[in-house]
């Protein structure tokens, strides 16, 4: 399979197998879109010359030849379950400063009661996933919540625990953890920069936008008080990893222009993700969104590579795509790993298959107090991969998404196996963008 | 080549699902700014340097 596309004035093509990536003009498009068989329609190739399609036509031949265009797909394994965990999201707090508006986690109680993890659960949880990683060397924990640092105390001791670990068990810990930034304490940007391999921090973008939907439990904005401690942590950050990480939605489709604002603003790692929510939800986005939605990521990327000629360069997340490498093709078939590689456990100790799964009664795996660990959910998931999903086998992008979030699934089409199709228009054009800065950059 | 630039080619390893499992987790949801695996990157260099450290 071949995408050919057009992005940035200029002509691409994508071989899905082989994952080569090749610059063409648009005779070259044309052919390939007909490839093969060649059976164009008499009208096809009128603009050029004999010469000049046959000529493209033996090009496209010689990549056919050399297995890098038109690649076959090779037979894929079964998916299999191997109860390796790898990764877990500890939802520190049920609990938040903010109750911000398209939050998925009912702000920040996943409907249940606003409590904060014990420590005892969190330790029992580090315990569980020493002992459940066999000999995966990388353990990954995301302090997640509602708001993790209104339960910075347990953060602190188990991030302490667990590096205690390390050295008897052969495992090297990574740590990262999501903030909304409402309440950033320099002895907290401290500690993130001695343990945390990467901080995400919660901005929209311009402050209107932000204050529409981020705001406190008393329903005023946030936005003063968030710009201000990101951009203190920023300053104390360095080099390490961090991300500004907005949302936007039906409200803000103009998105890039809150993309470059946080930029304006100083920061040099952003994302900016699309909203999740019911059709029917005011901030919802919707298949009509969709022409506008993508435009806003060609507007972007334009903007994106002139900027990164200047000091105000910046990495956009979803332009960061590897297509010169990346990872292997188990990881591509498996992605995120939910509800095996990768858990999630509540202040309760309940564990479920990640953080979108919190407080659903049907996806209880177990509990970390008790030691109890249903493998049905697990083998569940497991069996669920990239070549399970029929849409998604079709589709040229499915290497580069895996087959996109099983919460969304679920929640939206109420199905493990069915992709949530507004995510998957964004998603593709966020690829093509990605392919079409690397080329014109050259850093490949 | 007049018609066509090669830009990357290749580049996905087939691993026949022998993968490591090195590699980060990746949030396929929109909520962990980790939601493709396209931009991971493979652990092994990493890995084998760690190692390296450590002995």
């Amino acid at each position: 399979m071949v995408h050919t596309f057009k992005c940035l004035d200029r002509f691409f093509a994508l071989d899905v197998e082989s994952g080569s990536v090749f610059e063409i003009d648009e005779l070259t498009k044309e052919i390939i879109d007909f490839y093969p068989p060649l059976v164009p329609p008499k009208e096809a190739f009128s603009c050029y010359s004999e010469a000049e399609v046959r000529e493209a036509r033996a090009e496209v031949d010689e990549l056919v030849g050399q297995g890098i265009l038109f690649a076959p797909e090779p037979p894929h394994g079964k998916p299999h379950y191997n109860g390796i965990v790898k990764a877990l999201c500890l939802n520190v707090s049920h609990n938040c400063s903010l109750r911000c508006e398209y939050c998925f986690a009912d702000g920040g109680s996943y409907s249940t009661e606003r409590r904060n993890m014990s420590f005892e659960v969190a330790k029992a949880a580090i315990d569980m996933l020493i002992q459940k990683s066999g000999t995966r060397r990388n353990l990954e924990v995301d302090f997640f919540g509602g708001e993790p640092l209104l339960n910075m105390d347990v953060v602190k001791k188990t991030v302490a625990y667990a590096r205690g670990k390390e050295r008897e068990h052969n495992k090297n810990f990574r740590f990262t953890i999501t903030t909304n930034a409402y309440s950033l304490p320099d002895e907290d940007i401290d500690f993130f920069n001695r343990e945390m391999y990467n901080v995400v921090l919660s901005i929209d973008g311009r402050k209107e936008v932000h204050n529409r939907v981020r705001k406190t439990a008393t329903g005023e904005g946030s936005f003063d008080n968030v710009l201000s401690n990101a951009l203190r942590f920023r300053a104390k950050r360095g080099d390490k990893q961090y991300y500004i990480r907005g949302t936007y939605t039906a409200l803000n489709k103009d998105f890039a222009t809150d993309v470059l604002f946080l930029n304006d603003a100083g920061f040099d790692q952003i994302s900016m993700e699309p909203v999740v929510l019911p059709p029917e939800h005011r901030l919802a986005i919707g298949e009509s969104d969709l022409s506008e939605l993508t435009e806003q990521y060609e507007i972007l990327a334009r903007e994106y590579i002139e900027r990164r000629k200047t000091d105000k360069w910046f990495n956009f997340f979803h332009f960061m795509i590897d297509i010169s490498g990346g990872p292997c093709e188990s990881k591509r078939l498996v992605g995120c790993g939910a509800g095996n590689e990768y858990l999630a456990v509540a202040p309760s100790g309940n564990i479920y298959p990640c953080h979108q799964f919190d407080g659903k009664p049907d996806y209880v795996i177990g509990n970390v107090m008790t030691g109890e660990f249903d493998e049905t959910i697990p083998r569940k998931f497991a069996s669920c991969n990239l070549t399970t999903k029929p849409e998604c086998m079709k589709c040229w992008a499915k290497y580069y998404c895996s087959g996109g979030c099983a919460a969304n699934s679920v929640n939206f089409c109420g199905d493990i196996n069915v992709p949530y199709t507004i995510t998957c228009a964004l998603m593709k054009k966020r690829i093509e963008c990605a392919v079409a800065i690397k080329a014109i950059e050259g850093k490949i | 080549m007049k018609h066509i630039k090669v830009v990357a080619s290749s580049t996905i390893c087939r691993d026949k699902g022998t993968g490591c499992g090195e590699c980060q987790a990746s949030c396929q949801s929109a909520c962990k700014t980790s939601c493709t695996v396209g931009n991971q990157s493979c652990e092994q260099k990493k890995i084998n340097n760690v190692f390296k450290e450590s002995k």
